[in-house]
């Protein structure tokens, strides 16, 4: 297409230079053929970006999530037996259900079992090494439960496709001790384990509330700060020399390549101000980053307000103060929220800062408050890879299946309340 | 502006309780608008100095640091000569124009001139969402993906290279490139487009003679803001790029930018003020140098572009 296009470019000089014969002669309607087939050519060229953007995008989400799923045949340090869905699923308790199955298929007598399970010490080490997991697939039967040990040994590590391909192959070659399964990264266990120097029993449970501690400090933090900053430009400052040095500085600002801003932190709360890697050096850190976010959307919304509005509000006698507070920012909530909610978003997938800041890469148990150690997603997201490990991989793309959910949710609320409430006035 | 011709609270007899209160939320508001401009003296004050305090150490030499070919602050042999960071970043960063300039220019012409409005909203959604993929997932996207893919394709390949580095991040400078093309060739007047039609040009002909000339500084200030993300932009090259400083242009082999020195350093255990530690200052004092640089360009750009249509 392209190479029609760029011979239709060079033809073009020497046709300025001898006029062609206008269209209206144009009997046969061959020029203005050749000219629609050359713009439908040029229309579809640049589309071709798009396309391939679209073909990346969904590449991506179809990469993450096959990757999240694993064929393993593994050497289970346990009995080996899986238990069908209905025979684990107990409403209440299915944990504690299919524990007991496990212990009396290794051969253990109901007294041993009941006696077991009622010391709670012996459950916490069962718990802390074992771990029960719903397998779509295991040893040739759909959907079971399989309780999967710490010390269990991966004898080999299949992608989806390939796995699928070869299951049979696999059944056939696993010699006795050894099972076939369909491993499902991302499950419930996943987001409801601590984190493990063990590939199969890593969890995301620290990190999802070590995100989830940022990003409601970062919200308390950015909101008065972006939201006050652009009441002041926008209701206050005027056209002094103090709004252009803040708008240039905001501008400056949102250029600032991220890591900097860790740098920033680093020197500034983790060190200076003594507060260690925590998640509140952490928060502080990206609420420097997403505040400018935050400033653009609000002023904005507060731009979008009509001035006849505030008008009104002061013929009535109100104040300043008065007409942002019932006036001015009840009409542009809308605009500020969306503003805050892709504020938050960029706050949830930020990794750099985080990691200069020192955010730990291993954080056993999920921080119980703002002045304790950390991780988010994209740092276990980013520790995991690096840990050049396949298994590790694929917990990898779990946890950003997992982040790429709670972006899609944000997102999706940011464009739906953008499209509710764009055309107000 | 009405608004700040507004009249002003102290005019209106308000009663002294009131004013207080006023004068209250309008300081609040200072203080707030004036602590992002604290940030960035935070910022500059942090990096310089470090920096100073860098330079100021015997062992280091302004002229080594810009023109030693050797990075190897982390080892005990220590040598502080920043140009294979440098040409490190370069290379991703021109690997990523290559493929993000052209793209975002394409769909830039798209959006503009030949999407229908409905679909010029769908597309639009789509680069947004492109545009706010994690960085570090893209970092393992191009790690984990597009690495196998080229090393099929790409005779000695390393594991780590710019080169998948810089193709995925071409995707992610797509979107700033593109959005902000669209706004500029869209703020060509139609005057200019009717007249160009008026003389018998066809839309192709009206596309490179009249929309991208007119809307050139817009152009221009995309690609230059597009550059300054490359050069900043970390956690695809510190996954997928690798992090050997090497002063090479061979996009094959394993290299290391300023940025991925940046996260090496600081989330290995050097003490703070050591001259380990202070070199990622130093490091982070020329990234901060070259992005600020590349935005005041390209605002300067956009300054002169509003003179011409308004």
């Amino acid at each position: 297409m392209s190479r029609v296009l760029g011979r239709e470019e060079r033809a073009d000089p020497a046709r300025a230079d001898r006029p062609e014969r206008p269209d209206m002669l144009d009997l046969g309607g061959v020029q203005a053929r050749r000219r629609r087939t050359t713009e439908r050519a040029f229309g579809a060229a640049v589309f071709v970006p798009v396309f391939l953007a679209l073909a990346l995008l969904v590449t991506l989400l179809f990469d993450v999530v096959t990757d999240s799923f694993s064929w393993q045949v593994i050497e289970p340090r346990n009995s080996g037996q899986s238990f069908s869905f209905l025979e684990g699923f107990a409403a209440f308790g299915t944990w504690e259900n299919v524990v007991r199955l496990e212990l009396l298929a290794q051969g253990r007598t109901q007294e041993e079992v009941d006696a077991l399970l009622s010391d709670p010490e012996a459950r916490r080490v069962f718990g802390a090494r074992n771990r029960v997991e719903l397998m779509p697939w295991v040893d040739g039967r759909p959907l079971r439960w399989f309780v999967t040990s710490i010390r269990d040994d991966g004898v080999a590590d299949l992608p989806l496709f390939e796995g699928w391909r070869r299951r049979a192959e696999l059944l056939a070659g696993a010699e006795p001790g050894q099972v076939v399964l369909l491993n499902a990264w991302l499950d419930l266990g996943f987001l409801a384990k601590n984190a493990s120097r063990s590939p199969a029993m890593a969890g995301l449970l620290p990190a999802l509330v070590g995100s989830l501690m940022l990003v409601a400090l970062v919200i308390v933090l950015s909101v008065p700060l972006g939201v006050g900053t652009a009441v002041y430009l926008e209701e206050y400052a005027g056209d002094t020399r103090f709004a252009r040095l803040v708008e240039l500085n905001l501008s400056n600002l949102a250029g600032v390549p991220s890591v900097v801003y860790g740098i920033l932190g680093l020197t500034v709360f983790v060190r200076l101000l003594g507060l260690g890697p925590v998640v509140l050096a952490g928060a502080l850190t990206l609420t420097l980053l997403v505040v400018p976010v935050v400033v653009v959307a609000a002023r904005e919304a507060i731009r979008a307000v009509p001035d006849s509005l505030r008008q009104a509000a002061y013929g009535l006698g109100a104040t300043r103060s008065q007409v942002i507070a019932r006036v001015v920012l009840p009409n542009a909530i809308a605009g500020i929220t969306t503003g805050v909610i892709l504020a938050v978003a960029r706050a949830i997938g930020e990794t750099a800062p985080l990691l200069v800041i020192g955010a730990a890469a291993f954080v056993p148990r999920p921080p119980d408050g703002p002045l304790s150690l950390f991780t988010a997603i994209p740092i276990q997201v980013y520790t995991w890879v690096s840990e050049n490990d396949v298994e590790f991989t694929h917990v990898a793309s779990a946890a950003i299946v997992v982040l790429l959910l709670v972006l899609g949710v944000l997102y999706s609320l940011a464009f739906y309340l953008r499209r509710r409430y764009e055309s107000r006035w | 502006m009405t608004r700040a011709e507004r009249t002003s609270d102290a005019s209106l007899r308000l009663s002294p309780a009131t004013r207080a209160r006023e004068r209250l939320v309008r300081g609040l508001l200072l203080f707030c608008a004036g602590l992002s401009v604290l940030t960035t003296f935070g910022v500059i004050a942090v990096l310089v100095g470090e920096t100073a305090a860098f330079f100021a150490d015997p062992a280091v030499t302004f002229r080594e640091f810009f023109t030693s070919k050797r990075w190897t602050p982390l080892f005990a042999d220590q040598s502080f000569g920043i140009l294979p960071l440098l040409s490190g970043t370069f290379l991703v960063t021109a690997i990523a124009l290559v493929v993000g300039v052209p793209l975002g220019l394409m769909s830039a012409v798209y959006l503009s001139e030949f999407a229908p409005a409905g679909r010029r909203r769908r597309v639009t959604s789509l680069l947004e969402l492109l545009a706010g993929i994690p960085t570090v997932v893209l970092g393992y996207f191009a790690l984990l993906f597009v690495t196998p893919l080229l090393q099929r394709v790409v005779p000695g390949l390393n594991l780590f290279n710019p080169l998948s580095a810089g193709l995925v991040m071409g995707f992610m400078i797509l979107p700033t490139v593109s959005s902000i093309s669209t706004d500029a060739m869209q703020a060509v007047p139609s005057s200019l487009r009717q007249a160009a039609y008026g003389l018998g040009a066809t839309k192709v002909q009206l596309i490179f003679r009249v929309v991208l000339p007119a809307a050139l500084s817009g152009i221009v200030a995309s690609v230059v803001l597009a550059m300054s993300r490359a050069v900043g932009e970390t956690m695809i090259v510190t996954l997928a790029a690798g992090q050997r400083p090497l002063f090479t242009l061979d996009p094959r082999e394993t290299i290391a930018t300023m940025t991925s020195f940046i996260v090496q350093a600081a989330t290995g255990d050097q003490p703070a003020g050591s001259l380990a530690s202070r070199s990622l200052y130093a490091v982070a004092a020329t990234l901060f140098a070259i992005t600020l640089l590349l935005n005041l360009v390209s605002q300067l750009v956009v300054r002169r572009y509003r003179e011409r249509y308004e």
